[in-house]
């Protein structure tokens, strides 16, 4: 099977376009643009999911797929490269897109009305191009294109938490975004290349020093933009202040960008600082998975809390990267394996989980847990109560869900390195998970209802009900079966994980060449 | 010397951005954004070969001989260039976060009949002072009251008087405040 490249253009250019195109509908009829603007994302995204399909039917049976922008060889002109983890987390990201235009068509407010649909393409577009960019600066740009739209997704409406938040959450990562490209600059100031590729050829020939600094500004970059340990901090203040379509669709897209941006720099740049700095990488997956935990069972509003389970959650996919650190490359490669297959599992129960809790918190108009504005929802919303129970006990790791397997293959893998400490510690923090659900199951769905359910919430209405129950009902029967018919998702996590792995197949793939050729001719001849 | 004054320059930006950014007056937040990102900037401009006079662009392509040392890198100016419409879309945006909530807070102040006091926040006071931290705070659940009109307050207000009615009428089952509250909200 051949595949044409230039179908990688499609994930960045169909967003792109649409939310362009859907901006005109607020000065040609303000009063149905809404209505327009959901129309057309809806074909947006379903283009977008099923070009993502397509490529990863292509990446996975082992191919690379490679586009060079305008003709011009590698490291001189503008490449996009889809393996096979670019495209899991493209398919990912269409899905999750998916399920959650019907979910803000459900509950959305004003707010609807305020552009939400083509800022919500341009974050597509944005997560999109930083999983396809083939080189440092241009992950650099897409960063800051799903950067600027969620600034402003996180701030529309302008509410006083929420600008609290939005000037937190735009410092925070502004100074993350000033490293990264200062990490940039200084590449290309060392070694003369911004590819990735032609990095990964070059990079032995720098001194240590340099390497080191590298790779240190790299993973401080990237882990804030991830929420690791010491620097998670812009997100449980931020978080919880928009609106839940919002929280979920960041708590789905955002900080995995950053996980991705680990996952690639680490097996392709530094290869030996994998190895190197496992025992760092693995103390800040702890660190983080802990910090994360404990959080989520101080804290006291329902998404404060799912707010936190994301740091402690993306804990997890950091250990699977610092157990690829394996000097033994098959070890290495199920850890890596097994951190993919968790950020699968991950993607699709976060977002359903935080969708299900903004569901909770829009039907009571309030989420805290110390007011007692919870509770008593089991008997008035069975389903809602149904569908929030499985999302926990997949995010907490219980058997029949996709929780239970990512889990085990990561403790696995951990215990075959001979890692127990770590090993302990995500045990100890899945059991720690899953009371801080169990505490948020008490206070939300038992209990006597003290607060009445608002007449225009979102589960109130037939069409309603169907518009915001069904995607993430939809998400967890994914779950249930990544959970139940896990082979097949883990091979394709394992084949994912190998080619992340070959750094010379991703060089020769893109083929960084040194030789310079003159636009025009004459020197040619 | 021309590269060691722009290290110098470079640092001196990034080491004053990083301290105005600590401060706790937004101006300062927002000067210390834009040096940080003009440091970057800078940066990224050494990097290319700050020497004055050379061309950034081979004119005679067939006397190349594939010596770069006679020019200019081009690239890392195109990089900045970038880099800065970003860096001035960030801080433009920052600027009207900072606008919006000096609003916010006048508002605020306007509402309630203290006066705003200059009062340092103390990390250490006792915690009934201090709103933020883990516990709910009330800005929490301000989103909502955007989409909330005054009917949520009418209906609180029924369920809290059949609560109180509840109470007088059965005091030892209780059974009765459930059914009552399903009929009035769903």
């Amino acid at each position: 099977m051949t595949l044409s490249p230039n179908w990688l253009a499609a994930p960045i250019v169909i967003p792109m376009l649409t939310a362009a195109l859907s901006l005109a509908f607020t000065r040609w009829n303000r009063r149905t643009a809404a209505k327009r603007q959901r129309n057309l994302a809806a074909i947006a995204i379903g283009l977008n999911l099923l070009v993502a399909l397509l490529l990863l039917v292509y990446t996975l049976s082992g191919n690379r797929l490679v586009l060079q922008m305008g003709g011009w060889a590698a490291p001189f002109g503008i490449t996009v490269i889809a393996d096979g983890l670019t495209a899991i987390l493209l398919t990912l990201t269409g899905l999750v897109a998916a399920a959650m235009l019907p979910f803000a068509v459900g509950t959305l407010d004003q707010r609807e009305r305020m552009s939400f649909y083509p800022l919500m393409l341009f974050l597509l577009m944005g997560v999109n191009g930083a999983y396809l960019a083939g080189d440092l600066f241009n992950l650099y740009v897409f960063f800051e294109v799903l950067l600027m739209s969620s600034f402003v997704l996180l701030t529309l409406g302008g509410q006083a938490g929420q600008i609290n938040g939005g000037i937190r959450y735009v410092v925070l990562n502004l100074v993350a975004s000033v490293l990264f490209l200062a990490a940039a600059g200084l590449a290309y100031g060392a070694l003369g290349t911004l590819n990735m590729a032609h990095l990964a050829l070059r990079i032995p020939q720098a001194p240590v020093a340099v390497q080191t600094l590298l790779a240190g500004l790299l993973l401080i970059a990237f882990s804030s933009k991830a929420a690791l340990f010491p620097l998670f901090f812009w997100l449980p203040s931020s978080y919880h202040t928009p609106h839940p379509v919002v929280t979920a669709f960041f708590g789905g897209l955002l900080t995995k960008v950053g996980i991705y941006a680990l996952f690639r720099t680490f097996t392709l740049l530094f290869p030996l600082y994998l190895v190197e700095w496992q025992s760092l990488l693995l103390t800040i997956a702890g660190l983080t998975m802990l910090t994360g935990v404990l959080g989520a069972l101080a804290a006291n509003t329902m998404r404060r809390v799912l707010s936190f389970q994301i740091i402690s959650q993306v804990g997890y996919m950091v250990m699977g990267l610092g157990l690829a650190g394996s000097s033994d490359a098959t070890l290495a490669s199920f850890g890596m394996a097994a951190g993919i297959f968790y950020l699968i599992h991950h993607m699709v129960v976060e977002v359903a989980l935080l969708m299900v809790g903004g569901a909770t918190e829009l039907e009571v108009m309030s989420g805290s847990l110390l007011q007692r504005r919870l509770g008593g929802l089991m008997g008035r919303r069975p389903a809602l109560a149904v569908i929030f129970f499985v999302a926990a006990f997949a995010l907490a790791g219980m058997p029949p869900t996709s929780g239970f397997v990512s889990k085990l293959s990561l403790l696995q893998s951990a215990l075959q390195n001979g890692n127990y400490v770590i090993a302990g510690v995500s045990l100890l923090v899945g059991a720690l998970t899953l009371v801080s659900m169990a505490r948020l199951w008490q206070h939300g769905f038992w209990g006597k209802a003290t607060e009445p359910i608002y007449p225009t919430a979102p589960l109130s209405s037939v069409s309603g009900r169907w518009l915001t129950l069904t995607p993430i009902a939809a998400l967890l029967t994914l779950s249930l079966t990544i959970g139940l018919y896990s082979a097949p998702f883990f091979r394709w996590s394992s084949t994912a994980a190998q080619q992340v792995l070959d750094r010379e197949g991703y060089i020769q793939a893109v083929a960084p060449t040194d030789e310079i050729h003159f636009m025009g001719g004459e020197a040619h001849d | 010397m021309n590269i060691l004054m722009m290290a110098l320059v470079v640092g001196v930006l990034f080491a004053t951005g990083t301290y105005l950014i600590l401060r706790r007056r937004p101006i300062r937040l927002i000067l210390g954004l834009g040096l940080l990102s003009h440091g970057v900037n800078l940066l990224l401009f050494s990097l290319g070969g700050a020497e004055r006079g050379l061309p950034p662009i081979v004119v005679d392509k067939a006397a190349f001989t594939g010596d770069i040392s006679g020019f200019v890198d081009p690239l890392p100016q195109a990089l900045i260039l970038t880099a800065i419409v970003i860096g001035f879309g960030v801080t433009a945006f920052t600027v009207v976060l900072v606008n919006r909530r000096h609003a916010l807070a006048e508002e605020a102040v306007a509402d309630v009949p203290v006066v705003a006091s200059r009062k340092v926040v103390d990390p250490f006071a006792p915690m009934e002072h201090y709103s933020g931290g883990l516990d709910a705070d009330p800005d929490d659940y301000e989103w909502l009251e955007y989409s909330v009109s005054d009917e949520l307050s009418r209906a609180r207000q029924r369920i809290h008087e059949h609560a109180a009615a509840d109470a007088q009428l059965d005091e030892p089952t209780g059974s009765g405040k459930a059914n009552n509250m399903n009929e009035e909200s769903d």
